[in-house]
């Protein structure tokens, strides 16, 4: 783990006009890491990513990509960019995208064959070389864009959002690749809305306003969580959908309620450590009670963001 | 450098094959121009004739008569209504089914043969005042010539009733024109519409090609690369210098064959001349792209030169008779250059010695606006 920072970035600022979308953000990406950046949308996440992709001068604070400004002609070889919406010609097929972007590259011939092989085969894009990239399911859009990040064999990739609007099979297959590259050492950032995302990376930034709340392992952020989580049951376990609807009231108005969500047929909350007792009691009435559970990284979010994203 | 060729060769490409696959914008690019060529070349006709005319022949005498034909006979004015009083000709001036009227009183040749004075009165209808010029001059040169002829065999009756030759010298002035003898409108016309379609063509065009890749995002992906932003824009309009010259190739063509338009001069000059033309259209186009965030604003910014560039460039109206302060604005006009070189080299086959000036201000306007397009440009999103 003594491998050197890929990315460094220190008090990295930006505005746009009134609205300061990055605001003062620490963090550091080391070679062969996945690093998660993980908040809702307007967190500050795409600022960041072009930030670091040179496409955005930044007003305070520096990036450091490989050593080099991001803004250095040198880094574009060595950083790859998936965009959050498309950026690859819808009217050029697969295979005339991905020359495309080799010879911006100026990749030698027979060095471009080996590596759309390659990543023809792992994306399983193959077959639909000659159809035009506005055709493609938004899976295998994603995979192309991703192939088209891929091919200068950069050291830094930054994903924006990767599997937005992706079916759930081509987002695990997307992060099977991923996990693949970062196997060979290459360093990653991922943003990410979803918290089951958050959980594959090897480290995460929870990013909200433009600010880092909170950075670690997603299992170091649980353990260090400082509170507890419940489900709320009824007497059968489950809870009905009125059961629901009278108890939600009741559980955001409690002072001892971080946060509180729907989790399927029951309800989730977060409750401040050592205030479990004085929550039973006031769900005793209703014909609810509290059952202890593992906190999930959604859970760290949610208490995050509840408490006004003071760190 | 072989670097930046592969790159721009991939922008090339691509941009083309985007274009081939767009079959409306193909046929806006290459085929929609030989239509508005032909359309306004028929159109934009400064000729004035067939000027609808209502006669008043109150004298209603074989000389009345012959007078009438005599001033129709050119074919500058037309009659399309005859009337019996000045109230009824007034009435179909007012109406707008004539726009002149010529009022012939009785006793017009009772007066001429006493040797008085015998007016007749034309009526114009001044709205438009290029045709009432126009319709005024024809009938006061017939009318003017006529009296001439009166006063000419007045003098030659004397002459022989005081057995004595009186000569009869006046002031003769010939015109002789030279390079459209026909003053045939068209051939002035035509090149000009040629210039026009080629603006059209291509300055919107590249405008619009980096806006929208902006707008759609592909901007974003492009600008990740190691490419420069002078390749890029390179990349970007070459395809649209070959779609220029076809253009300028096919309307040469199509007018000679439609309009007569001569084709004079040097084709390898006009080639260069068009060749620096095309970049001064496309560097503008590049330059608005810079500062256009979509496709929308790169339109509008396109319309915002186009239309003073054509209205200043000489195309439509003389710039000898625009005000000084405008007369200089035209200078800054490429548009005004090139329109020039045109009808010089096609209606006088001038060369490059003649049009040195043209030449070079086109050469040094693109080369100035591609630079600053380029340096405009930033790899950038914002």
């Amino acid at each position: 783990m003594n491998a050197p920072a890929a990315i460094e970035v220190r008090g990295l600022a930006r505005a746009f006009g009134e609205v300061r979308a990055v605001d003062g953000v620490d963090f550091a990406i080391r070679e062969g890491e996945l690093y998660g950046l993980v908040g809702a949308d307007g967190a500050g996440k795409t600022t960041t990513v072009r930030l670091l992709a040179g496409l955005l001068d930044p007003d305070g604070g520096e990036a450091r990509v490989l050593g080099l400004d991001p803004r250095d002609p040198r880094v574009r070889e060595q950083v790859g960019l998936m965009p959050q919406q498309y950026s690859l010609y819808g009217d050029l097929s697969v295979g005339e995208n991905l020359h495309f972007f080799g010879r911006l590259f100026c990749i030698p011939r027979a060095e471009y064959r080996r590596r759309v092989d390659r990543l023809l085969a792992i994306t399983r894009l193959g077959p639909f070389l000659d159809r035009r990239a506005s055709a493609l399911s938004g899976g295998m859009y994603k995979k192309l864009a991703l192939a088209a990040a891929l091919l200068h064999e950069p050291r830094v990739l930054l994903l924006d959002e990767p599997t937005n609007g992706v079916d759930p099979v081509s987002r695990r297959e997307l992060w099977e690749l991923l996990y693949e590259f970062v196997g060979e050492g290459m360093a990653v950032l991922v943003c990410t809305p979803y918290m089951d995302e958050a959980e594959r990376c090897h480290r995460v930034g929870m990013m909200n306003a433009g600010r880092i709340l909170d950075e670690g392992a997603p299992a170091e952020l649980v353990a260090r969580f400082p509170h507890e989580t419940f489900t709320v049951e009824g007497g059968a376990g489950e809870l009905d959908a009125a059961a629901r609807a009278r108890l939600h009231p009741v559980l955001e108005a409690a002072p001892e309620v971080v946060a509180a969500s729907p989790a399927g047929p029951t309800l989730r909350v977060v409750v401040r450590r050592g205030a479990a007792g004085a929550l039973a009691g006031r769900l005793a009435p209703l014909g609810a009670r509290l059952a202890p559970t593992r906190p999930e990284f959604e859970d760290l979010y949610l208490a995050r963001m509840a408490a006004g994203g003071a760190a | 450098m072989r670097r930046l060729l592969v790159q721009l060769r991939a922008v090339v490409v691509k941009e083309a094959r985007q274009t081939v696959r767009d079959r409306r914008m193909l046929f806006m690019l290459l085929v929609a121009p030989v239509f508005q060529l032909v359309m306004l070349g028929y159109a934009v006709n400064l000729d004035v004739d067939h000027v609808p005319t209502v006669v008043v022949d109150q004298d209603r005498t074989p000389t009345s008569r012959e007078h009438l034909r005599g001033l129709l006979a050119d074919g500058t004015l037309e009659e399309t209504a005859r009337a019996d009083g000045v109230a009824e000709a007034n009435r179909l001036l007012d109406a707008g089914e004539a726009s002149v009227a010529v009022v012939i009183p009785r006793g017009f040749t009772r007066d001429l043969a006493r040797g008085e004075p015998a007016p007749v009165q034309v009526l114009l209808d001044g709205s438009d005042p290029n045709r009432s010029n126009i319709a005024g001059a024809a009938a006061s040169q017939y009318f003017q010539g006529a009296a001439l002829d009166v006063v000419r065999g007045r003098l030659e009756r004397l002459s022989a009733a005081m057995g004595r030759r009186v000569s009869f010298g006046t002031i003769d002035a010939r015109p002789r024109i030279f390079y459209n003898p026909r003053l045939d409108s068209a051939i002035f016309m035509v090149p000009g519409v040629a210039v026009l379609v080629l603006i059209l063509a291509t300055t919107v065009v590249t405008a619009m090609g980096i806006a929208r890749e902006r707008e759609v995002g592909t901007l974003e992906q492009v600008l990740v690369t190691p490419i420069s932003p002078g390749v890029l824009m390179a990349g970007k309009a070459l395809p649209f210098v070959a779609v220029g010259l076809i253009d300028v190739t096919t309307a040469l063509t199509v007018s000679a064959w439609v309009f007569d338009l001569p084709i004079r001069g040097s084709l390898a000059f006009l080639g260069v001349a068009t060749l620096f033309y095309l970049m001064t259209t496309l560097g503008v186009g590049l330059f608005i792209s810079t500062v256009s965030e979509t496709q929308q604003q790169a339109f509008m910014g396109g319309v915002f030169f186009i239309l003073p560039a054509i209205l200043l460039s000489g195309i439509f109206t003389p710039i000898s008779s625009m005000p000084a302060w405008m007369r200089a604005l035209t200078w800054l006009n490429p548009v005004r250059y090139y329109i020039e070189i045109l009808r010089a080299v096609l209606l006088k086959a001038a060369g490059p010695a003649d049009l040195a000036l043209q030449t070079g201000a086109l050469f040094a306007y693109g080369l100035a606006i591609i630079g600053l397009a380029s340096l405009r440009f930033r790899k950038r999103l914002r």
